[in-house]
């Protein structure tokens, strides 16, 4: 009973605590603008940018990123009716593992390095900043938070007497999304395809024939599924009109069928299905942890040892939470708190806390999905080389493409204002015959006679 | 026990596999919930841990904070059974290093200077590393002066000399008298007149059964329960 409430208030302080993070993000990136615009006369944006890369990059990204490690062992020890990692005690108390994440990196920072002597010794170098680097770059483009003028962050005495090169301060809106440029979704393909440089670069540079192999396994298996990939967020664009994913979130708040959100995942729950599989097929991770299998298979990162494993070991961990920033602004309506319409909430709590609301609600729903990354990890087996490709080529594939076609379909043939309501209703229907399915009861428990018979002869 | 394994083909749901990663979802998720959510019960009985939908599935011991208990009867570290007055029981009659398959035991007699017939051990010295813990010199000791019951294992140690117990290590629990102690009965010059009295006063009689009076557990006894045994058989056969 204790761990009840203990679990209760420790969810409701992280959720406050995400509000308030929000605030500390969003007077961040407003005082950095304002600063670099007033004294230097750059446009508000470079300094909320730069404010924004520290906060989201360094601080959401890599100690999120990071954190996973943790939580991968306790939740999948809670999962599986363990206890998990617990051994290191701070003034008695485990933390919930949390120390694990100081042991593991000084682990990592102070092991024996050992390379390969015929390595390509530019390459092998270059191959974990490789795997590293378009992670960081994909967190770019996740819109945090909505965007709040500038005016409604500071104190309204600091706009007073602004030199006119900076008059329009105020009315600078400040987002938390490091850049919203408008290839949006185009830039996280280019830069998640990049990722397979580091992956068969590490493989190939290392002399070593298995993780060559590996390497070779990975990049086949990274460049298929980006087909999938990619295919299965057109009809995304297609229902919401737009690339840029801050613009997605505000769609994502209008009205379809007079009363639903439009959802990503309500338009499109077979493009969600679609384009999870396929990120985390790119992710490395098990179900489709074949290029390494840390367990059996000998990956391409087998050559690497200390921190420059240690940064392939991170970079997976990260593409996680990049995985859940990219679902939760495309499928589950961002910043947007769904239960309570968006415009409603800052009329009800004013604009500065309806959008530090909106970025909590964006981390929660973060959270959430890696809580369901790490899960799916946990639940499933390896697929077999073959079924991998099997699922890519000829279930992922036609199904997006079939998904892409309705949807245009769909689209098209619609009258209403916003289009959406026949996407929306197709998506919905499809959401009700998978759940219709799911529920149904299976075939019974097979023969429990036969098995009690064999119990009875026994005795 | 054996059970045929279900390997009928996948019927029309579990061929659609997306359905049933959702079901395996929900399944793996109500486990993490309870886990996360209700406190892990410490009884160290796994068996008698609270069950149900508002309680943890959790059945780990951590370890060394929590001990699962012996069965009884468990044979552990040996111990040297005390008198009253502080002296061990034993009397030095070799029967234990007799017993012992693996010539473990080691005792050096001596007498109590005043007393023509007591002996004493001088030494006692049981190598722990030796010992295969099969309890015969407990079975073999007609004094009742070593026991396996003090439900410990020999502690681990870093040389192999501290796994060289000696009869200041092995003495200690509860003291013991029985009313049929010699040195009770016809008194001893080892022990002073008062408390002669005070363990005659408190002396027991000899268990009948020896070996119900080793198990740590009151009321475990094995023969009532080869008695037991025994009966059912009886009856079984009858039938």
């Amino acid at each position: 009973m204790k761990r009840l409430v203990g679990m209760i208030v420790l969810l409701a302080a992280l959720c406050a605590g995400f509000v308030g993070f929000s605030w500390v993000m969003y007077l961040s990136a407003a005082w950095a603008g304002y600063e670099l615009a007033v004294k230097v006369g750059a446009p508000a944006l470079y300094g909320a940018t730069l404010s924004n890369v520290f906060w989201l990059m360094l601080v959401v990204l890599m100690v999120s990123g990071s954190l996973l490690t943790v939580a991968e062992r306790k939740w999948s020890a809670m999962l599986q009716n363990r206890i998990g990692a617990n051994r290191i005690k701070v003034f008695g108390y485990a933390l919930g593992g949390i120390p694990f994440l100081l042991a593991d990196a000084l682990k990592m920072l102070t092991k024996e390095r050992v390379e390969p002597q015929g390595r390509t010794r530019f390459l092998y170098g270059l191959a974990p900043v490789l795997a590293f680097v378009p992670v960081f770059a994909l967190f770019a483009i996740v819109p945090v938070g909505g965007p709040v003028l500038m005016r409604d962050l500071l104190p309204a005495t600091w706009f007073v007497g602004l030199p006119p090169s900076a008059a329009g301060l105020g009315a600078t809106p400040i987002s938390l999304q490091v850049s919203a440029n408008d290839t949006g979704l185009l830039y996280v393909f280019a830069i998640a395809s990049l990722q397979v440089y580091g992956t068969s670069l590490a493989g190939w540079a290392s002399n070593n024939k298995l993780a060559l192999l590996g390497g070779v396994r990975a990049s086949s298996q990274m460049i298929s599924y980006e087909v999938s990939l990619g295919l299965s967020l057109v009809g995304c664009m297609m229902a919401f009109r737009t690339l840029r994913l801050d613009e997605m979130v505000v769609r994502q708040g209008q009205a379809v069928l007079g009363f639903l959100p439009a959802l990503g995942i309500l338009l499109q729950p077979v493009g969600f299905l679609i384009f999870f599989a396929s990120a985390f097929a790119e992710t490395k991770r098990a179900p489709f942890d074949l290029p390494e299998g840390e367990s059996e298979i000998v990956g391409y990162f087998v050559e690497y040892s200390g921190m420059k494993f240690g940064l392939m070991f991170l970079s997976e961990f990260m593409e996680i939470v990049v995985l859940s920033g990219v679902v939760a602004a495309v499928f589950l309506g961002g910043w947007q708190p769904i239960v309570v319409p968006f415009a409603w909430l800052q009329q009800a709590v004013g604009p500065v806390l309806a959008a530090c609301i909106g970025a909590a609600t964006f981390l929660v729903k973060m959270v959430l999905l890696m809580w369901l990354q790490l899960t799916i990890r946990w639940l499933l087996p390896r697929f077999r080389y073959d079924q991998i490709q099997k699922l890519c080529w000829k279930i992922l594939l036609p199904a997006a493409l079939i998904n892409v076609f309705v949807t245009g379909a769909a689209i098209l043939l619609d009258g209403s204002a916003s289009r959406l309501d026949y996407v929306a209703a197709l998506g919905l229907l499809t959401i009700l015959v998978v759940a219709l399915v799911t529920t149904a009861a299976g075939r019974a428990p097979r023969a429990e006679a036969a098995h009690g018979g064999a119990h009875a002869a026994g005795h | 026990m054996p059970y045929q394994l279900d390997n009928r083909p996948p019927d029309l749901r579990e061929s659609m596999y997306f359905p049933e990663i959702i079901r395996g979802i929900g399944a793996v998720t109500r486990h993490f919930l309870k886990n996360f959510f209700f406190s892990r019960d410490t009884h160290p009985d796994i068996l008698s841990r609270k069950r149900g939908q508002f309680a943890s599935d959790n059945v780990t011991l951590a370890y060394p904070e929590e001990r699962a208990p012996y069965p009884p009867g468990y044979r552990g570290l040996h111990r040297l059974v005390p008198r009253e007055d502080g002296k061990p029981r034993c009397v030095a009659c070799y029967m234990c290093a007799t017993a012992c398959p693996a010539q473990c035991i080691y005792i050096e007699a001596g007498e109590y200077p005043e007393d023509p017939i007591e002996k004493y051990p001088v030494k006692f010295v049981i190598d722990e590393l030796r010992c295969i813990v099969c309890g015969f010199c407990v079975e073999a000791c007609p004094k009742d002066a070593i026991r396996m019951d003090t439900g410990e294992h020999a502690p681990p140690s870093y040389e192999r000399s501290a796994q060289i117990w000696d009869e200041q290590r092995l003495l200690r629990g509860a003291p013991i008298s029985y009313q049929a102690d010699p040195w009770l009965r016809r008194g001893s010059p080892s022990i002073p007149a008062d408390k002669l009295e005070e363990m005659r006063a408190r002396a027991r009689p000899f268990p009948a059964g020896a070996t119900d009076e080793y198990s740590q557990t009151p009321g475990f006894s094995v023969r009532a329960l080869a008695a037991e045994a025994r009966e059912r058989t009886e009856r079984a056969g009858q039938r």
